[in-house]
């Protein structure tokens, strides 16, 4: 990976050497065929650099956004990427998830952005094809909820904590008077007995 | 023979109304003689279900077809354990186990305390007997295992029909752990249904004291061992049958199975503060609710399909009944609670936010957050569908989300609240205890970094767990400390000499670490990896520092199932190390089929080889590899957790040597003795 893009550099970016020889030189020696020479190492670069890389991409964008969709075949309630049917002859992806994959792989391979394709199958099977709920309508209760409850409950107790605090600190004391002394020396002990 | 089982499964469900109606009038009238016959009624459960539970297995093991349940879940060349376990397949024979595992503990719990708290017993009982009233009604009355196969002849007169064949069982449940599983689960999920009753009963009859919370305690922590095995025994299942590659897929039927284990912590966390400070009473006695409740739930997801999920039953009208059960519980346990609330006012207030009880607070409002958000994304799917008509899904990526980050501060509080001291912690008691295991989960972090983990989650697990083990051996390593410089022993034996005399807390210490290791094993499937491949003998597939080399696919048979096996040589740096036998089962009677996962497991990572078939399209195999690394740590965790709550379980030996001299003495009865006793250990228990 690291070499052809060292090259790619020398080709678009190299101010004063490309290929280590000056313009006038190379324009001296092959004064038509520069372009042809320059227009094949754009070809064979992004035939050995680009398309090798951008299929590796393209296969784990696809991987990850089959992992976005809900396999519809019905029965296994798991992701178009993960479902391994157990059953039949074939285990791994069933046939629903198989057909999915490709779509997604199709997709990927026009061009396609995430959200357009998630959003074209969205559109075909309804929002139950995503594994992550929509946040937006409804929907948002089932993200704001876990996180609003807990906040509410945390609250209610910082209330109740202060409410009991408040009061302990208005009640008076009882009995007899205590020596710092003695104070100091049951505090220590406390401690001990925490530990 | 049928009619046998019928029969007793029947006198069951009348000894269960019995204890139940004598019960409330021995209550009533305070006559001893009801109740100790509404007692015996309820012990009396256990044999009769027993009966009908031999009467079935008897049907199994005999090749009986004439059952329609027999005939569904088994086969004759089915080998006998999975013949013993085939009891539990279906909806009918597990509501029979559930109704005999609950009066296992009905009974034990009746027996053991039959001369013990005279005043809470006939209130336990008879909540005992109201639980079970509802489970035998479905035995015998909805889905009862004992209907059998019926013909009309020619005349039209019906005949029973016994097959010479069943259908077999599914062989997905063909499996050593499926026999284990599915038991330690019920175990738990019905055990729950004790720490239940003795809560019903202490509220209704305004038990006094906190007698009923030590009683309560030890029945909760057997239930939840037996959930928490069988949770664990159920993700290993998935990942060794399944052949996904993964333990936990937040299927329904799998949260539903966690929900009443993560409210059973929080009361064994909480129900401290009610021991030592008397506080949280009302939080104490709706969490024991809400757990039985939350097992009611659990069961009734798998049985009625309304979320779907891989392990549910067939669909049933049963669900009906699950949900009026658990609207009666609710509506009891409001009214029990509403007309006793002034018996549960807390003795004591919360003095400092920077303390023991803070710490529980804090602690169970998480496992709450943790509870509600999976049950939240459970039922979500259904809500959603009733409140605006479409249908949406909730799957993995949501409550990876949402419970990463909780039972990451989860883990947090494991190490910081066992540090906090009660009432009110000082500065200095903070560094002290924080310091060093703060700077080891750092340093820990550190290396972690330098040797590339960038993941965000992953490495504030491993920096947390770092921090947790650190604060779980100062703990171990101060205590004993003393006790060494006292009795000059090693520190060793120190160690055990302190966990044997507060096997409480140090037991507590112990199933705290072993999450430490669960969660580390969990944090690994964040580098998990895999490779699927078409080979031919003689291919080769590389996977981490793995080369696996095809040698060669054959058929071996067995009377039940056929199967497509690989031989697979693995090398490891160029030497060969294993071989692994990848199959995929055809059971012969359901032609269904089933993996049979290879795994390599090693405390590093876990090697994990699946045949998956041939492909459709070439007829090539297939090999699926995947290199899970630290796995192994969720199963050790898990038998650590389990070697914890038994150590918690043990009474302290402080506390026996104190019951022994009482009962040495010769003034001293038992009752005395347990007087004694009682707030000793209630005072020596510094958890």
């Amino acid at each position: 990976m690291t070499e052809p893009r060292i090259v790619a550099g020398r080709i678009f970016g190299g101010r004063e050497s490309r290929c280590g020889i000056s313009r006038s030189t190379r324009q001296r020696r092959h004064p038509l065929n520069f372009s042809a020479v320059r227009a094949a190492l754009i070809v064979a670069f992004v035939c050995s650099v680009l398309i090798p890389s951008s299929r590796a991409d393209n296969t784990d964008r696809a991987k990850s956004l089959s992992k976005k969709v809900m396999c519809m075949c019905g029965g296994c309630n798991d992701t178009a990427g993960t479902c391994n049917h157990t059953g039949g002859a074939f285990s791994g992806p069933c046939d629903t998830a198989k057909a999915m994959q490709k779509e997604v792989d199709d997709r990927v391979n026009r061009g396609d952005s995430d959200d357009l394709i998630l959003q074209s199958f969205v559109q075909e099977y309804g929002p139950t094809v995503l594994p992550d709920p929509p946040k937006k309508g409804f929907t948002w209760l089932v993200w704001i909820a876990p996180v609003a409850l807990p906040v509410f409950a945390l609250f209610l107790i910082w209330e109740v904590v202060r409410r009991w605090r408040r009061k302990q600190e208005l009640a008076p004391a009882g009995g007899p008077p205590i020596s710092a002394d003695l104070l100091d020396r049951a505090r220590r002990e406390v401690d001990r007995n925490d530990e | 023979m049928d009619i046998f089982g019928s029969f007793a499964l029947l006198l069951a469900f009348l000894a269960a109304v019995y204890a139940f109606v004598a019960g409330i009038v021995g209550i009533v009238t305070r006559r001893v003689l009801l109740t100790k016959s509404a007692r015996n009624a309820g012990m009396a459960t256990f044999g009769l279900i027993t009966l009908a539970v031999a009467t079935l297995e008897y049907f199994f093991f005999t090749d009986n077809f004439s059952l329609a349940y027999v005939a569904a879940h088994s086969n004759r060349a089915l080998p006998l354990y999975y013949k013993f376990s085939s009891l539990w397949a279906g909806q009918e024979g597990s509501l029979l186990w559930w109704s005999w595992l609950l009066s296992i503990y009905v009974f034990l719990a009746l027996f053991l305390n039959r001369r013990r708290h005279p005043e809470l017993m006939p209130y336990v009982g008879v909540t005992l007997a109201g639980v079970q009233i509802f489970f035998l009604t479905l035995n015998n009355f909805v889905a009862s295992p004992f209907h059998v196969m019926a013909a009309a002849d020619s005349a039209g007169v019906m005949h029973v029909a016994r097959l010479s064949e069943g259908t077999g069982l599914n062989p997905l449940l063909q499996y050593p752990e499926m026999v284990i599983h599915p038991p330690m689960l019920y175990l738990g999920y019905t055990g729950f249904t004790i720490p239940f009753a003795f809560a019903m009963a202490a509220l209704l009859g305004r038990y006094p004291g906190e007698k009923w919370i030590h009683i309560t305690r030890r029945w909760t922590m057997v239930a939840w061992c037996f959930q928490g095995i069988g949770v664990l025994l159920g993700a290993h299942w998935a990942y060794a049958v399944l052949g996904w590659g993964g333990y936990w897929a937040w299927d329904p039927v799998e949260n539903a199975a966690l929900l009443p284990w993560i409210t059973g912590t929080a009361f064994l966390h909480s129900v401290m503060m009610q021991e030592k400070r008397g506080m949280m009473k009302v939080w104490n006695v709706w969490l024991v609710f809400v757990t039985f409740m939350l097992c009611i739930l659990g069961t009734s997801l798998t049985r009625t399909g309304i979320v779907s999920s891989v392990h549910a039953f067939a669909e049933s009208n049963i669900g009906g009944y699950f949900f009026g059960f658990l609207a009666l519980v609710l509506v009891v346990c409001l009214a029990a609670w509403y007309k006793n609330r002034d018996y549960l006012r807390s003795d004591n207030q919360l003095d400092s936010l920077v303390s023991r009880e803070s710490s529980f607070l804090f602690n169970n409002l998480i496992l709450l957050a943790a509870c509600f958000a999976v049950l939240w994304g459970t039922l979500f799917p259904v809500i959603s569908e009733w409140a605006t008509g479409s249908k949406i899904s909730v799957g993995p990526p949501f409550f990876n989300k949402v419970n990463v980050p909780i039972a990451l501060f989860l883990l947090l509080l494991t190490g910081v609240g066992p540090l906090l001291a009660w009432r009110k912690t000082s500065v200095d008691a903070l560094k002290r205890n924080f310091a060093w295991p703060l700077v080891g989960g750092l340093l820990a972090g550190a290396v972690a970094f330098a040797l590339g983990w960038r993941e965000f989650y992953p490495l504030v697990c491993l920096i947390l767990s770092a921090f947790v083990t650190l604060t779980i051996v100062a703990e171990f390593y101060r205590g004993a400390r003393v006790i060494s410089a006292r009795d000059g022993s090693n520190i060793l034996t120190a160690v055990g000499e302190l966990t044997m005399r507060n096997t409480r807390r140090y037991g507590g210490y112990i199933v705290h670490f072993a999450m430490v290791m669960i969660f580390i094993g969990i944090t690994g499937s964040a580098f998990n990896r895999d490779i699927q491949k078409e080979m031919n003998i003689g291919d080769k597939l590389t996977i981490g520092p793995y080369t696996i080399l095809c040698q060669n696919f054959d058929q071996p048979s067995t009377d039940n199932y056929e199967s497509n096996r690989a031989t697979l040589e693995v090398f490891r740096n160029g030497h060969s190390e294993m071989m692994l036998y990848p199959e995929r089962r055809l059971f012969r009677t359901s032609q269904v089929t089933e993996t049979i996962v290879a795994i390599e497991s090693t405390v590093v990572h876990d090697l994990y080889v699946v045949y998956a078939g041939r492909t459709p399209d070439t007829n090539v195999p297939v090999i699926h590899a995947y290199l899970n690394p630290l796995v192994k740590w969720i199963w050790f965790g898990g038998i650590v957790l389990v070697l914890g709550t038994i150590l918690a379980m043990i009474p302290d030996r402080r506390a026996a040597l104190v019951l022994r001299a009482a009962t040495d003495r010769p003034w001293a009865d038992a009752a005395a003795a347990s007087a004694v006793t009682a707030p000793l250990r209630h005072s020596s228990s510094d958890d």
